[in-house]
């Protein structure tokens, strides 16, 4: 396999995108919200669209942008300043845009929204923000909002007061006062976070959607925000129609880590706890889980096994620092996983990166970055990734590939066999899909931090994927998108 | 059409034309005449214990300056300054400086110490928020270039919690810094220009 040919972009940053391929035509993003259309068998270019960004964007890691939406010939795309834009996808001409949230309250977009049915759904970031998370339902056509979930519920966010995680370990609340604390204030829900910042799934049988919502706010300091912090750290199904709740499942209460809900979410028949083969969803959590849900309720089927390390879990953050081997970024991060459904396996890039946690009191700066205290890496400790997979129906881990560094960008699996994943290095590799051996690589220059994705032209099969590393772990940026074919 | 009115009608449309932010910049030049005597009057300081505004984020400027005015950051010589400016002036000077040239400072780092202040910064993630080479991002400062003097003294009033307008983050991280590291992350920082 070779590069068939690379486009290269006006904005050297980090590349998040997932190109989008439709009628021999691909759009890409880039930071700073610009779009390219080019042609998806030369990289000629068609047109490029830049965003006029307004006075005022908050974003806490990097001006990214994830891609793309399209539907009857109009392209979706989220911006750093919180608006919603509809393009010709032929021209790149503007044809409407909205103001989904207000900037300036740490609300911004850099996640590709899903468009199904006339509807463009579109979650927000600011977790660090200290916003009050959503999903939100657009018309296609005109751009007024349909409906809106918001991840926070004004009342009941308490939840159950549960004890232990998705997996049963004891998380070391202190129950008694939380309880006393949410009896003095309770209306903290207007800044309790639970972003949604990536791309949320469709059942269009069920007429559902399925999204995780991300952390608390602030991440690190939970003393005023008693309770569940519900839904954050969850998977949330509603009515694709009313936006209406239909489930949730948490997987951490009261987080104080950071560890949120965040690679999307994946629908895959899976085998249930009677052998049956029912409608599941599965998420790759920060925690370094698969999780197996029952797409019908919520229940948890099974969880995989840890696919990193997770000594010291749950250690209470604290003002001098407690390590965790398991880092902020989490075992598998934004990173979209990878399903390849005849060999019953999920592939998961995964972050091996021990921190420490520190907690500091802080109180809602209005609109700043509120992290309540801050994390470090530990001296000395090694950083390394993997790219694991995972049995579906059975949890355990079939191969893992070592990697230099943490991964983080997301992995493709092909109907081939094979499994694609780039590195901070610069290396795109591909796997072998049953064993996990490297059977090619290249080298792109700049980190490959961004999905692979593949597509076919009159017959002919690409592979896609984004160079421009990345600037949450300061991987070298670059600025193209390379393109591989036979 | 005649002549003199395709010449108004030029004007008009050129002055309608005229991206917004040109605008505040011009204001904005005018305003922050007070902040010259400190700051310089291109925001290059005229000495070190002043932080340079020049090539600064302007969303990072806006916020300090609104914190300053609404009590969360206090200065003997900032906080007066600072309460009798509107929403309008604060945007307008940080727009003005955040276009004008950072000067190189005069201060002679020491290698030793730039290396020791790299490897902080890598272990205390400053890259995460204030990105790449320091240049910060939206609210979160542009670093890079700035005299160690005014560093050294930003992270002692953090860790002293003097400073306490972050919401937690660089109070939390001074916490684990000793003076030897704030002068060897001032060293790498000032030398980052």
């Amino acid at each position: 396999m070779r590069p068939a040919f690379v486009v290269q972009t006006a904005v050297l940053e980090s590349m998040e995108t997932a190109p989008l391929v439709v009628n021999g035509v691909m759009f890409i993003t880039t930071s700073y919200n610009h779009v390219y259309a080019v042609n998806a068998t030369t990289g000629e270019q068609y047109w490029h669209y830049k965003h006029k960004i307004g006075p005022v964007s908050t974003y806490c890691c990097g001006p990214n942008n994830k891609g793309v939406a399209i539907s009857e010939g109009k392209l979706f795309m989220g911006t750093l300043d919180a608006k919603i834009v509809a393009l010709d996808a032929k021209s790149g001409k503007l044809l409407w845009q909205t103001q989904i949230a207000d900037p300036e309250l740490g609300y911004s977009e850099t996640m590709a929204p899903t468009v199904v049915d006339g509807k463009v759904l579109i979650g927000t970031n600011g977790g660090e923000y200290g916003v009050r998370g959503f999903v939100k339902a657009f018309n296609a056509e005109t751009g007024k909002l349909d409906w809106t979930f918001h991840t926070i519920p004004d009342k009941g966010h308490e939840g159950v007061w549960a004890e232990n995680d998705a997996t049963g370990r004891n998380m070391k609340r202190d129950i008694p006062a939380e309880k006393a604390a949410l009896a003095k204030n309770a209306d903290f829900f207007k800044t309790l976070g639970g972003g949604v910042w990536m791309t949320p799934a469709i059942d269009k049988k069920t007429r559902t959607v399925f999204f995780v919502a991300g952390n608390p706010s602030p991440d690190l300091y939970g003393a005023e925000r008693p309770g569940d912090n519900l839904y954050t750290n969850s998977m949330i199904a509603v009515d694709l129609d009313s936006g209406k709740y239909k489930w949730h499942y948490q997987y951490i209460a009261h987080d104080v880590w950071d560890l949120d809900a965040v690679s999307p979410p994946i629908l895959v028949d899976v085998k249930n706890k009677d052998g049956k083969m029912i409608p599941g969803v599965i998420h790759g959590g920060k925690t370094g889980h698969i999780y197996v849900h029952d797409r019908s309720n919520g229940n948890l089927i099974r969880f995989s096994e840890a696919m990193v390390s997770q000594e010291g879990l749950w250690s209470l953050p604290t003002p001098k620092g407690t390590r965790m081997s398991l880092g902020a970024n989490g075992g598998v991060e934004w990173s979209p996983m990878a399903v390849h459904p005849g060999l019953r396996l999920a592939f998961a890039a995964n972050l091996e990166q021990p921190m420490t946690y520190h907690v500091e009191a802080s109180a809602y700066p209005g609109g700043k970055l509120w992290l309540g205290g801050a994390f470090k890496n530990v001296p000395g400790e090694e950083q390394f990734g993997n790219v694991t997979a995972v049995n579906l129906d059975t949890g355990k881990i079939a191969w893992k590939a070592r990697t230099p560094q943490p991964m983080i960008g997301g992995v493709l699996a092909t109907a081939g066999d094979l499994v694609f994943a780039g590195e901070g290095n610069g290396w795109l590799k591909a796997y072998d899909a049953k064993s996990g051996k490297v059977l090619w690589q290249y080298q792109c220059g700049a980190g490959v931090n961004a999905p692979p994705t593949s597509y076919t032209v009159d017959g002919k099969q690409y592979i896609a994927v984004a160079a421009g590393g990345n600037s949450q772990l300061d991987f070298k940026r670059g600025n193209s998108v390379f393109v591989f074919a036979l | 059409m005649n002549v003199r009115f395709l010449f108004i009608l030029l004007i008009a449309l050129s002055s309608f034309l005229l991206p917004a932010q040109a605008q505040d910049i011009e204001a904005g030049k005018k305003k922050a005449e007070a902040c010259a005597a400190c700051h310089g009057a291109d925001g290059n300081p005229i000495a070190p214990m002043f932080p340079a505004l020049a090539g600064q984020n302007a969303r990072y400027i806006y916020l300090q300056l609104k914190d300053y005015k609404e009590g969360r950051r206090k200065n003997a010589l900032m906080s007066p300054m600072a309460t009798s400016l509107s929403k309008e002036d604060m945007l307008d000077m940080a727009s003005f400086f955040n276009a004008q040239k950072q000067a190189k400072n005069n201060f002679k780092t020491d290698p030793q110490r730039i290396k020791a202040g790299a490897a902080k910064a890598e272990e205390s993630l400053c890259a995460m928020c204030h990105m790449g080479g320091m240049s910060g991002q939206n609210e979160i400062p542009r670093l890079a270039g700035q005299h160690p003097d005014y560093i050294i003294t930003q992270l002692k009033n953090f860790k002293a919690r003097e400073r306490n307008n972050d919401a937690g983050n660089m109070t939390s991280l001074a916490q684990t810094l000793s003076e030897d590291d704030m002068v060897n992350l001032a060293h790498w920082i000032s030398n980052l220009y």
